[in-house]
């Protein structure tokens, strides 16, 4: 069941209507939301529903145990606990993601220096939304001994937590404290938060089905033949490609964060118009922010301080350590490996020259556009990230390499166009820079529809936009490019 | 909570007005586009008056010529075939909108394996084409259900032409030359390295096959002149692919038309576009040789 389908479109108004009918009893609409939880995600993935609730009850049944061993100043026993959680969390996601991976590669390299083993790939099936909810179950026993929350209580909205159906399948990945206190409190039908969250259903869709889903006809049809097509239509799909993730995963965050508030919880979000930024290290704090803040609170800061006393190069140590986890978060491949290493590689001329620490604001003109030199480094950046995501795209390092050979080989052919695809790519394109030029250098508040419309009646808004999303739109679409994390 | 409710049917009476406004909009530009796929559907189920039809998907569309036959037969053709791997959910619907406004004498049916295998790449959601005809027939409303779309046309006509505005607003991007009736000749010939026979490893879909079976029925009803033909490929498939629709056409008296192994073409690349399709030189050389044998045919009983 996908977000922007019609089948979860059903099965939210129902959800919607229950649960607000028991508003008054927070108890009732706690178990009501977590029945509808585990009920969407055995929809999608039966066989690891029961995986779910075993590691939601054993990392509850943990932090517990690290509150106590706390509370009776055992450090030693609390400090056990959280150390045996990460091994938990990780082994999980290790065993079904990674395994095959490393234990196929050292039996490769293995047998390269001429030691014979042999190894049979499990081909396991990685639960649906495992690297999203593992990191929701480590952050609560992390916080738990950092102080930073009490042990829940109550194990059902400990349950709730992990497995709130809007975020379960791609994150945005919420922290404890934020959502355990949202759900000690009831919450009250409000018009404010369901409209509000209905047209952030709507944008989200419009840069799902509208946007990212039209360019993938276009990309696809490029990169799944890239030997048979020119140079000049690979760079070009190359180029959509960051503007088409973009699309599909803020679309899918917007949709997600709007149910959640349609169901009165705010959770995190998850991206700030990426491209308008001028290095690396702005791009990553404003693309998949709450995995990036999430690896900076419980990687990069712990690892930067033990290694402080390596000054500099251990903050180089840090965050290449740090963007290695990000990339391999991302899948079991080498591809991976070398997407963190890349972008951690972009990281060390601004250590160097210490742009790192300085928060460095584009500056703009007197009519509030960015200036010339700004927009060469946006678009500076924005290569840089190409680059990168050619890696991400590839199914392994020999199609990388493949297709970057075939660039100089094919370099005179002509360009690959697909007019009707482009043309309304193109059309809804515009509508999405435009409201993200809007919201970062004039309006400078979140407006998920072209200014034009606010001045308008809100109903007209949203029937117009439902049009849009009705003639721009693909019906018949994959999933979402994260699912598959 | 009432005054929720109040913004909510405003919204929905918002949307019902711009969508049947928008919508009929849309209708005009579709049935006066000159683009290449608005314009060949329309004018297949809206105009077409010819005796002689060919069906099928791309293979049909690229493959028969009409002015050829017409020279030979003497009689006006078109060719309604469209891309895209259509199969007999969107034929059924299209013969039925064609039904509902004359009978054809003669349908030349390039058949396809998606038309009887379950093949997951081309299924019900071929039908989907046919939107714009939403309520033009019984058939096309049926093909339309399967596909699972009749409801939302039904409740949003903006929807029915949803990705073509482009095309609709300009007419012109990919314009079709009228006088080609339909055929979409391609240029090129084949680059033969790689290429590989097409296998259809699935199993046959009773429920195309009984589709299969209600398109002959219905053409047999009007008493129109069914002939299935199979076209040449570059490379064949190991498989006997004639031998399902050679066994549905002996067992309904409709004429079989196998020129899947014909050696005037298997096998020469200057005569293909791909390893399934032929080129505009390939396609003319096919089709004077099925206009030849064609009118022996027309108008003769199938043995």
């Amino acid at each position: 069941m996908v977000v922007n389908s019609l089948a979860f479109l059903w099965f939210f108004l129902l959800v919607l209507v229950i649960y607000y009918l028991c508003q008054t009893k927070k108890e009732v609409q706690n178990i009501f939301l977590l029945v509808c939880s585990y009920w969407f995600y055995a929809q999608i993935d039966w066989d690891m529903t029961a995986l779910l609730a075993i590691l939601t009850l054993v990392f509850w049944l943990m932090g517990r145990g690290i509150s106590k061993a706390i509370e009776q100043e055992k450090e030693k026993r609390a400090s056990l606990l959280t150390t045996l959680s990460v091994i938990v969390g990780i082994g999980a996601l290790f065993y079904f993601k990674y395994l095959d991976f490393f234990i196929g590669s050292f039996v490769k390299a293995a047998n390269v220096i001429g030691l014979h083993l042999s190894w049979t790939a499990l081909h396991l099936v990685v639960p649906v939304g495992l690297s999203f909810f593992t990191f929701k179950l480590m952050s609560y026993t992390l916080d738990i001994y950092h102080g930073k929350i009490d042990h829940e209580k109550n194990v059902m909205n400990f349950a709730n937590f992990i497995a709130f159906f809007p975020t379960i399948l791609s994150g945005p990945i919420d922290r404890p404290k934020p959502f355990l206190k949202q759900l000690s409190q009831s919450r009250l039908f409000n018009p404010d938060n369901l409209m509000l969250g209905f047209r952030r259903v709507l944008w989200g869709m419009f840069m799902k089905m509208c946007i990212a889903d039209r360019l993938d006809l276009y990309i696809s049809a490029v990169w799944n033949n890239f030997e048979h097509h020119s140079a000049t239509s690979i760079v070009f799909a190359s180029l959509l490609y960051p503007f088409q993730m973009y699309a599909d995963f803020s679309g899918y965050s917007e949709m997600a964060i709007g149910v959640s508030l349609m169901l009165g919880f705010k959770v995190a979000e998850n991206f700030k118009r990426p491209f308008f930024t001028i290095n690396i290290s702005q791009y990553w704090s404003r693309w998949h922010m709450s995995l990036t803040s999430w690896l900076t609170d419980y990687v990069f800061m712990p690892l930067n301080i033990k290694l402080r006393d390596w000054g500099t190069n251990g903050t180089i140590a840090a965050i290449m350590l740090n963007m290695t986890f990000i990339g391999m978060w991302h899948g079991a491949d080498w591809t991976f490996f070398l997407f963190g290493i890349y972008h951690g590689l972009w990281y060390i001329p601004l250590m160097v020259s210490g742009q790192f620490f300085k928060k460095t604001k584009i500056q703009v003109n007197s009519h509030g556009w960015p200036t010339a030199p700004f927009v060469w480094k946006m678009v500076g950046n924005y290569l840089v990230v190409t680059f990168g995501l050619m890696l991400f795209h590839s199914n392994n390092i020999s199609e990388f390499w493949a297709v970057l050979c075939r660039i100089p080989e094919a370099w005179n052919g002509s360009l690959f166009i697909d007019m009707p695809t482009m043309v309304n790519a193109a059309i809804c394109s515009v509508a999405l820079i435009y409201v993200d030029i809007q919201e970062e250098w004039f309006v400078k508040k979140r407006i998920y529809l072209p200014t034009f419309a606010e001045k308008w009646r809100w109903e007209l808004t949203i029937a117009v936009e439902i049009l849009a999303i009705l003639l721009f739109g693909i019906f018949d679409s994959n999933q979402f490019i994260y699912f598959q994390f | 909570m009432k005054k929720l409710l109040i913004h909510i049917a405003i919204v929905i009476c918002l949307f019902f007005v711009f969508d049947r406004t928008l919508g009929l909009g849309l209708k005009f530009l579709y049935s006066r586009s000159n683009a290449t796929d608005e314009y060949k559907i329309s004018y297949s189920n809206e105009s077409t008056e010819a005796p002689l039809l060919f069906f099928g998907s791309s293979r049909c569309l690229h493959h028969y010529a009409p002015a050829i036959f017409e020279k030979e037969l003497g009689i006006e053709c078109y060719n309604t075939a469209d891309w895209g791997i259509k199969n007999i959910y969107y034929h059924y619907g299209l013969l039925g909108n064609i039904l509902s406004r004359y009978t054809p004498k003669t349908i030349v049916f390039e058949i396809h394996p998606c038309d009887w295998l379950k093949t997951p790449f081309s299924g019900k959601e071929r039908a989907s084409s046919l939107a714009p005809y939403c309520g033009m027939s019984d058939a096309c409303d049926e093909m339309l259900k399967q596909s699972g779309k009749y409801w939302p046309y039904q409740l949003s006509w903006t929807y029915r032409y949803s990705g073509s505005l482009p095309n609709l607003l300009t007419g012109k991007l990919g314009s079709m030359d009228r006088s080609l009736k339909g055929w979409k000749p391609m240029s090129g010939v084949l680059d033969t390295i790689g290429v590989k026979a097409e296998e259809y490893p699935f199993p046959v879909d009773q429920e195309r096959v009984a589709l299969l079976e209600r398109f002959i029925d219905d053409c047999q009803q009007r008493g129109i002149q069914l002939i299935f033909v199979e076209s040449p490929m570059y490379v064949c498939s190991k498989e006997d692919v004639c031998k399902f629709p050679r066994e549905l056409a002996a067992k309904h008296y409709v004429r079989f038309i196998d020129h899947y192994r014909d050696t005037d073409f298997v096998g020469h690349a200057e005569y293909f576009y791909d390893f399934g399709h032929l080129n505009k030189e390939g396609a003319e050389k096919y089709s004077a040789k099925m206009a030849k044998e064609l009118k022996n045919i027309i108008g003769s009983p199938a043995q």
